[in-house]
């Protein structure tokens, strides 16, 4: 009771903690940075929604924090990660003082991230700093490309996810593999299949897997936004869709508004397919009773696309010292291990194992995974790269405009 | 604290009308008031460097606000006729004695008591193709799966977020009914009746007009709850065209910012057509 | 209409009240509860141990909700009690026009102030904390307080206090020994009201609490939007309580004069 009313204390005289200058902490080296750290708090605004990955932040990460920085971590729920970008943007537009932000840290990736680089928003050129940084392969296109948007710095890779489709084998022994083979059994099996409706995140990933194979493969795709090719692509995606739209749920005319509407429907066997930009979330939702133990993840032959996630520090954040205590924690070995557990997230690392300690490397190599979570590896072998936020936002705009009517 | 406690007496107890007024009035005009301007100035673009009209052209020139407007309307519209209906006659029905009269009565007030976002999400729990009700006709061999039973969420008439609007405000219209029923007593139908009119007619032609201008106060509220509020139909709603308040907030968390001052003319615009349509509704009267 | 009737229909009445209620409370006690099956296959107490539990957010939220809630109430009533008195004690020139102000608020739908007036906040430091959200749940809560005062006093005999006031009582006796107990009932009716519409905020909360500021309702979306029907059924059903609670203690009161209230929360 007396820790719930300090809690509301520290919420009443929140945004007053003391201010941190990005230059300066720049100047300093890590052990003074980590000096600076301490005693200290951090606010990390992230999506909500998977008690797993809330439970490894708050007691995994904030357990270590306290223990060894004595820095308390603060995990603020998000129903949707633009909600952090707004309090950022809301309070610089305000011209609020520089240093004083609500928001210390963003989970964070894609067009929030390229939002907040575009209107100088987020902090930028700490990452030499952080001592763990060295196990992370920047060379690698997939990390330093943020939906192919130049990360330059500006924030911290944290996990890998890929997208996978999801069956009850059961129910539908043999789902289709591939997206033509998709189309064909969507044909076959009238009712049974849908997505959510973009700007939905899956359904709108969905929609670009359909986008990518209208377009003969992702490497046509490459590069930045072509208006023409677009077009192309666009006329041809929309025919499919349309063409398809006869044979979906409640026959198109309308669409699941959320991922977690088709997670319901698939549970409640209104449709036989299911997928999800995470295949750990698969485990997770057999775990909670959502899925049967029948529900089984799995690749498309012709690929399925692949994202890096990111934490990202606001220009404004009040504690940035600790952020930047916390990233480095983040992407320590033990930590990001820790997190590819499956009964902890399941979550596929950012770091190269090889570049870690021999406990790391053997953790990683014994690694068990969820019966019902196709392998990473196996997943791997076709991974397709995100497209730029210009595309993912043509795509949705037209698919709103010609589809989802 | 004695020096405040006289204060509050004075501002209380004698003192001008208005000095008792200030106080909420100022809480108003800063919060609402301010957040009104703000909003509106936000429409035009500003605080954001230039100051213009094209959120505005945009929105209004935009196919799917007008489509959402109207499916806002008709929600409205619909939830409030439904709910001023059923809560007339439960008013009726529960304003005389029968046995459980008190126990109905009391369970028929709970849900006054209940947050939209409970209600909401118990009526998708019991009315969508595989909810309870669907369960129970599955169980009864009425129908063979999910898809056999009707749209009742999440569809194109917004039967759901209807449902839900009617069923929480209809306990709402009915209590004031039955509270106004209890101040004008039974001597008006009584009187009507020695006069020779049946039952209907004095219930239509004396009862009604007595408790129209309360009936339509209360539907006042709840049309206006019902076209804005935004709770309701992002659980209940389906994808296209999403009611107003939700195509508000879509633009208000978009990441690309441009959409913001879209956001804004939006949320003015179910603030303009609330704030219309019940001052006609007023004057009518 | 014969009795029989009535009890028919007043049974109808009550079933379709309560039947939302019943997949909410089953949820909180099950495991895996999906089409086609009609009641759980598994019941477990699990959800509300979760829920309980010293890992869980619920118990804190139940907390600040409940202290945001009274707040909100205590601030509407000592700024509404005031207004009201004015507005159903004198006639003067402009009332209707302030009566338009403070009931505009009811009117006009919470979203498309909260975006304005989240504009407002931050220029007044008020974003992400508590006092933030007291003050802005006073936008709906406070044109309730108001008109439920109003009525009050549109019945209250002030003649009353002069004759204490000629008697010799000071003010502060007079509110204390005439007003007060003249009005309690209204007072309580007002104030219960406000706490439940405080109670059920949610798009407010979030857009002036920011996130950090975490209600009841707030985490009903989060795990209802992640497909925790348990853990939302346990949400829904503490998110009841209180309303039941005071319609337990008011039950006779409430079907008296003052439902002039509730409904749009």
């Amino acid at each position: 009771m007396t820790r719930m009313m300090t809690a509301i204390g520290a919420l009443l005289i929140a945004g007053t903690a003391q201010a941190q200058d990005g230059d300066a902490l720049l100047a300093m080296s890590w052990d003074e940075i980590v000096e600076t750290a301490r005693g200290g708090e951090v606010n990390i605004f992230m999506w909500g929604g998977a008690d797993t990955i809330n439970a490894y932040v708050s007691d995994y990460i904030g357990g270590i924090l306290a223990d060894e920085y004595d820095i308390t971590l603060n995990r603020v729920p998000l129903a949707d990660t633009a909600e952090a970008v707004n309090i950022v943007l809301g309070e610089v537009e305000a011209g609020a003082g520089m240093d004083d932000g609500a928001v210390d840290m963003i989970w964070i990736n894609g067009e929030n991230f390229r939002t907040m680089k575009q209107g100088d928003l987020v902090w930028c050129g700490y990452v030499d700093k952080l001592p763990n940084a060295s196990l992370v392969d920047f060379e690698n296109p997939a990390i330093a490309n943020d939906f192919g948007v130049p990360v330059e710095g500006c924030e911290v890779p944290w996990s890998r996810v890929q997208f996978a489709f999801a069956h009850d084998t059961a129910r539908t022994p043999e789902p289709p593999r591939s997206i033509p083979e998709l189309l064909d059994w969507i044909e076959a099996n009238p009712g049974r299949f849908t997505y959510p409706a973009p700007p939905d995140f899956t359904g709108a990933a969905f929609v670009r897997h359909v986008f990518t194979h209208a377009a003969g493969g992702a490497d046509a795709l490459v590069g930045p936004f072509d208006q023409e090719k677009f077009d192309a692509v666009a006329a041809d995606t929309w025919e499919i869709l349309n063409g398809i739209e006869p044979h979906l749920w409640r026959e198109g005319v309308t669409y699941p508004t959320s991922i977690t509407q088709l997670q319901q429907m698939f549970a409640n066997q209104e449709v036989d397919l299911f997928f999800t930009y995470d295949p750990a979330e698969i485990g997770t939702a057999v775990e909670n009773g959502i899925f049967p133990e029948t529900a089984m993840s799995y690749g498309l032959s012709d690929g399925t696309l692949a994202n890096t996630n990111y934490m990202a520090i606001p220009v404004n954040a009040a504690n940035k010292a600790a952020a930047l205590v916390t990233q480095n924690l983040l992407l320590s070995g033990e930590a990001q291990l820790e997190k590819a557990q499956p009964e902890i997230w399941g979550a596929a690392a950012v770091i190269e194992p090889s570049r870690a300690s021999a406990e790391v490397q053997e953790g990683f190599a014994t690694l068990e995974r969820h019966p019902s979570v196709v392998p990473v590896e196996e997943l791997g072998q076709a991974a397709l790269p995100e497209l730029t936020p210009d595309w993912t936002r043509a795509i949705e705009d037209g698919w709103i405009r010609n589809v989802g009517n | 604290m004695a020096g405040s406690a006289t204060s509050a007496i004075e501002v209380i107890g004698r003192g001008h009308p208005w000095l008792s007024l200030a106080p909420a009035l100022c809480v108003i005009a800063v919060l609402f008031g301010g957040g009104l301007v703000l909003g509106l100035a936000g429409s035009f673009g500003m605080g954001r460097g230039g100051a213009g009209v094209d959120a505005w052209i945009a929105v209004l020139s935009e196919g799917r606000v007008w489509r959402s407007l109207g499916l806002s309307l008709w929600i409205a519209f619909a939830s409030t006729a439904l709910a001023c209906l059923i809560g007339l006659g439960a008013a009726l029905l529960l304003r005389r004695r029968f046995p459980g009269q008190g126990l109905a009565r009391l369970l028929f007030q709970i849900n006054l008591t209940i947050p939209h976002a409970v209600g909401a999400l118990g009526i998708l729990w019991l009315l969508s193709q595989s909810g309870f009700v669907s369960r129970l006709s599955a169980g009864a061999g009425l129908i063979d799966g999910p898809a056999g039973f009707p749209a009742l969420t999440q569809d194109r008439f917004a039967i759901g977020i209807i449902a839900h609007y009617v069923w929480k405000e209809v306990p709402f219209i009915g209590l004031i009914l039955l509270a106004n029923m209890q101040s004008l007593g039974d001597d008006p139908e009584s009187a009507a009746r020695s006069l020779g009119a049946s039952p209907f007619a004095a219930m239509r032609l004396v009862l009604l007009p007595l408790l129209m201008p309360a009936l339509i106060r209360a539907g006042a509220i709840v049309f206006a709850f019902s076209f804005g509020a935004w709770e309701v139909p992002v659980l209940l709603g389906q994808s296209a065209p999403v009611a107003l308040p939700v195509l508000a907030w879509q633009r208000f968390t978009d990441p690309d910012l441009a959409t913001r001052p879209e956001a804004m003319a939006i949320a003015m615009l179910i603030a303009l057509v609330a704030a219309l349509l019940i001052r006609v509704a007023m004057v009518r009267r | 209409m014969s009795a029989r009737w009535r009890l028919v229909l007043g049974l109808m009445l009550v079933v379709a009240s309560m039947a939302p209620l019943l997949p909410l409370g089953l949820w909180s006690v099950a495991r895996g509860w999906y089409f086609p099956q009609i009641l759980p296959a598994t019941w477990t107490l699990e959800p509300w141990a979760r829920a309980l539990s010293p890992r869980s957010d619920i118990p804190e939220a139940f907390v600040t909700t409940t202290a945001i809630a009274l707040a909100a109430a205590a601030l509407s009533l000592v700024l509404g009690i005031p207004a009201g008195r004015a507005l159903g004690l004198y006639r003067f020139r402009g009332k209707a026009l302030v009566e338009l102000a403070l009931l505009a608020p009811v009117i006009v739908p919470g979203i498309a102030v909260g975006l304005g007036i989240h504009g407002v906040f931050l220029r007044l430091g008020l974003t992400n904390s508590a006092l933030g959200v007291v003050l802005v749940h006073l936008v709906p809560t406070l044109p309730y307080v108001v008109f439920v005062m109003s009525g009050v006093f549109a019945n209250y005999d002030a003649a009353a206090e002069a004759q204490a006031r000629s008697l010799g009582a000071r003010p502060l006796q007079v509110l204390w020994h005439v007003m007060l107990p003249a009005i309690a009932p209204g007072v309580a009716v007002a104030g219960l009201f406000a706490f439940l519409v405080s109670w059920s905020q949610y798009i407010l909360t979030l857009t002036i609490g920011g996130g950090r500021v975490v209600t009841l309702p707030l985490l009903l979306y989060a795990q209802a939007g992640a497909g925790r029907n348990d853990q939302a059924g346990v949400l829904a059903v503490l998110s009841l309580a209180p309303g039941l609670v005071i319609l337990a203690l008011v039950a006779r009161r409430i079907t008296g004069r003052g439902v002039m209230i509730g409904g749009a929360g």
